[in-house]
């Protein structure tokens, strides 16, 4: 029953986004009541249908075929919807994000006096639903084109305001960075068509399916060449992973993300939480049981998902913009998602990007807050004492910035303490997984050290400017939004308390039984028995026992973790705070300026212009070459041929009379009659 | 009885007159007049060889054939008239103005 009103999530906000285009500049706030309405709308029916699909009630449909192929190739390519257990609980995630930015929208934009807002809410509303298609989908093609309408709308957002100098720019990058990522997922989307004839996420015939028993030798797939099966899945798993990389803002190609701080707060809070940025995570997590069969994919998952979390949570000691250190922590936190995913625990991934979208959703929008109050002034350094002027900012963003340090109870603590736990029982008997585990575990303290740096820069001490003296009240549009995520922020870890149910007993786990209820092969257990035969992942254990391992695990987890608070409370929690990281010397230049990656990517394109110089050389001259060719002959014959109608009539007659005699010589020779 | 081949001799000799003022002749009216030549070659074929076969078909059709001659002859003449009126003369070679 509630599964025919699944098109009505993704309608009703793409109905916003038509109203606010058209219809914005008459609508009172300029679409935002549109916009409210058709997210509260959404996450009613999200919610409904996520009630639904308790007790493994899964839902498969296609709504339409909009090609059929034939011959050798009978692919079917279709829009469908696959709801299960991990997209409805996406689905309620990303419309009660979107539903608390467009209310906060009306403080941060409308009531700032902001114009051409009608542009800015169909972009909400647009970006809404793409993402929502996005989760939806039942196909890895769908999956592409939504994936792609998202980059669209981050593009459109990212460049709202377009009249300044840097946005514009930052868009641009973004679209860019991301579309490099893209080109390698097309081609391997297109892989996958061409190897199982089919893109479906789910059911016997889907290409996870297929996969699996292709390498069990039970099916026949094409491979490039003579490569091993094995080999050529892994090639197609790294190419869907470009994509994955790009989107979720991994290393390399992180870039984007701390440029994309241009665009307008509450957008920042959708990207970072909900949309554009959780794609990727959440691909790799839709489409896992492809990826679990190919151990190398997995590795280097979570490699880079180490790596990353650490890289990025270095740079985001010391940044001077309260955005800029957020936008290193979201990639940070991304990084520990791809390290769950690549360490093989499918719930610790998705239970921290459910977690980190109320977290971090909350700390942008926080953040918004106190750029309202300091009259968009981002600078941390002219803040400082805000927390007797602005109570509720203070309390929620405290809740989110504990949650994002990984401080027990609050809600980061338990899904990141899941990820480090699986990471390292998977390590113990993988060495990479081990580096990978060694990382996140660096990244603890550094993650709670730069969080409150930024908390007691903003917050404590004495304000370090007027506007901090005198803040700009807040309205409610602000403060609710506020706090219902703060309240979420706090108590979202509840759901899978793993570690307290392993030493209690008590039955906690409840996300893990919620996202092992779904379709066979699409499950929790599902994918740890495939994990265990195909990439040969095995939990390990030190000192004897599963409870010492997880004590060591979480004890290194939170204390890490306390100890960063404690280095940021003995250096930032002070009167008058002073700018500790010149004593990093040297280092301090090399991390303010992101290790240099966005030089050496500029470096890199400069020495590869030749690359595409050359083909554009070949495009221009061969491509275009061919087709320009073809079109020349014809207009030079054309242009000496017509020289024959010379508008004398005896020309013609003789021309005529010749062709006769041609054509009866002709006839005759070829007949015979002349023998 | 006269045989088949003579007519057609006759018919191609007339023909080949027609064809010769038509590649020859630069005044419009001879150019008529050659046209009419050739047609009539056609139209004595048709007569020729209906008479051979003993079919009647062949006579008809040289009829309609006949009044059609006649019909061209006035759109050739009201051609003509256009052509001396554009160009002040009749001759063929004048009028080249519709090329490239």
């Amino acid at each position: 029953m509630a599964f025919d009103f699944v098109p009505a999530i993704v309608l009703l906000p793409f109905v916003s986004f038509l109203v606010a285009l058209f219809f914005g500049k008459k609508m009172p706030k300029r679409g935002a009541y549109g916009g409210i309405v058709a997210t509260a709308g959404a996450l009613a029916v999200s919610i409904w249908v996520l009630l639904s699909v308790r007790g493994g009630n899964v839902h498969e449909v296609t709504y339409y075929t909009w090609a059929t192929g034939v011959g050798d190739q009978p692919w079917e390519l279709t829009f469908g919807a696959l709801i299960d257990p991990l997209s409805s609980l996406m689905l309620v995630i990303v419309t009660l994000i979107a539903l608390l930015v467009h209310v906060f929208s009306l403080g941060y934009m409308n009531d700032e006096g902001e114009t051409d807002l009608p542009r800015y809410y169909a972009g909400l509303g647009l970006f809404t639903a793409s993402m929502l298609g996005f989760v939806i989908a039942d196909n890895l093609l769908m999956a592409f084109m939504f994936f792609e309408l998202v980059g669209l709308c981050s593009f459109l957002l990212i460049g709202f305001w377009y009249r300044r100098d840097a946005p514009p720019s930052a868009a641009k990058k973004a679209f860019l960075v991301t579309r490099f990522g893209d080109y390698f997922f097309l081609i391997g989307v297109v892989a996958v068509f061409t190897t199982f004839g089919t893109a479906a996420f789910a059911g016997p015939e889907s290409f996870p399916a297929l996969a699996e028993q292709a390498l069990n030798g039970n099916f026949d797939v094409w491979t490039p060449g003579d490569l091993g099966v094995e080999t050529w899945f892994t090639i197609i798993g790294l190419l869907i992973l470009g994509g994955v990389i790009g989107k979720s803002a991994q290393f390399p190609l992180h870039t984007w993300l701390p440029d994309a701080m241009q665009g307008p707060t509450p957008v920042s809070a959708l990207i970072h939480a909900a949309t554009m940025v959780a794609a990727g995570v959440y691909l790799v997590a839709r489409m896992y049981g492809f990826y679990v069969l190919t151990p190398t994919t997995m590795a280097i998952i979570a490699l880079v998902g180490g790596f990353t979390a650490l890289f990025a949570a270095t740079m985001g000691v010391v940044k001077k913009e309260i955005k800029q250190v957020l936008a290193y922590s979201t990639i940070s936190q991304y990084g520990y998602m791809m390290l769950a995913l690549g360490a093989g625990s499918y719930v610790a991934a998705t239970f921290h990007l459910m977690t980190h979208a109320f977290f971090k959703a909350l700390l942008f929008l926080g953040a918004g807050a106190v750029i309202i109050a300091m009259h968009h002034n981002e600078n941390m350094w002219d803040m400082g004492g805000l927390k007797d002027k602005m109570p509720v900012t203070y309390l929620t963003f405290l809740a989110g910035s504990l949650a994002l340090a990984g401080i027990a109870p609050f809600s980061g603590f338990w899904s990141k303490d899941e990820i480090l736990y699986e990471a390292f029982i998977h390590g113990l008997n993988d060495p990479i997984l081990l580096a990978g585990w060694v990382m996140g575990l660096l990244a603890v303290p550094v993650t709670a050290f730069y969080t409150f740096r930024m908390v007691f820069l903003t917050f404590h001490g004495n304000p370090r400017t007027e506007t901090a003296r005198n803040p700009e009240p807040l309205g409610w549009n602000v403060k609710g939004p506020l706090s219902v995520l703060g309240v979420l922020a706090v108590v979202a870890g509840f759901v899978n308390m793993v570690p307290v149910q392993k030493l209690t007993g008590i039955e906690l786990d409840y996300l893990t039984q919620w996202l092992d209820s779904g379709a066979e092969g699409l499950t929790y257990s599902g994918y740890n028995a495939l994990l265990a035969e195909y990439a040969g992942y095995e939990a390990g254990v030190v000192a004897g026992s599963e409870t010492t391992t997880l004590l060591i695990a979480a004890g290194l987890g939170l204390g890490l973790a306390v100890v960063g608070v404690l280095v940021a409370l003995a250096l930032y929690n002070v009167d008058e705070p002073v700018e500790h990281t010149d004593k990093l010397g040297d280092a301090k230049t090399v991390l303010y300026n992101n290790y240099y990656q966005d030089e050496f990517q500029v470096w890199l394109s400069a020495r590869t212009q030749d690359v595409a110089g050359g083909a554009d050389t070949f495009d221009q001259g061969v491509v275009d070459g061919v087709v320009n060719g073809v079109s020349s002959v014809s207009l030079v014959s054309g242009d000496r041929i017509r020289r024959i109608q010379t508008g004398i009539v005896g020309n013609y007659a003789l021309l005529l009379t010749l062709g006769l005699t041609a054509l009866l010589v002709v006839f005759g020779l070829l007949g015979g009659w002349f023998v | 009885m006269v045989p088949l081949e003579y007519y057609l001799l006759l018919s191609s000799a007339i023909f080949c007159i027609g064809l010769f003022g038509i590649l020859t002749r630069r005044n419009a009216l001879y150019f008529l007049m050659s046209v009419e030549l050739m047609m009539n070659a056609a139209i004595l074929n048709l007569v020729a060889f209906s008479f051979h076969w003993g079919n009647l078909t062949g006579q008809t059709f040289a009829l309609f054939a006949i009044a059609l001659a006649a019909a061209e002859v006035a759109v050739g003449i009201g051609i003509i008239l256009a052509l001396y009126r554009n160009f002040g003369d009749i001759d063929v070679m004048e009028a080249a103005t519709m090329r490239w």
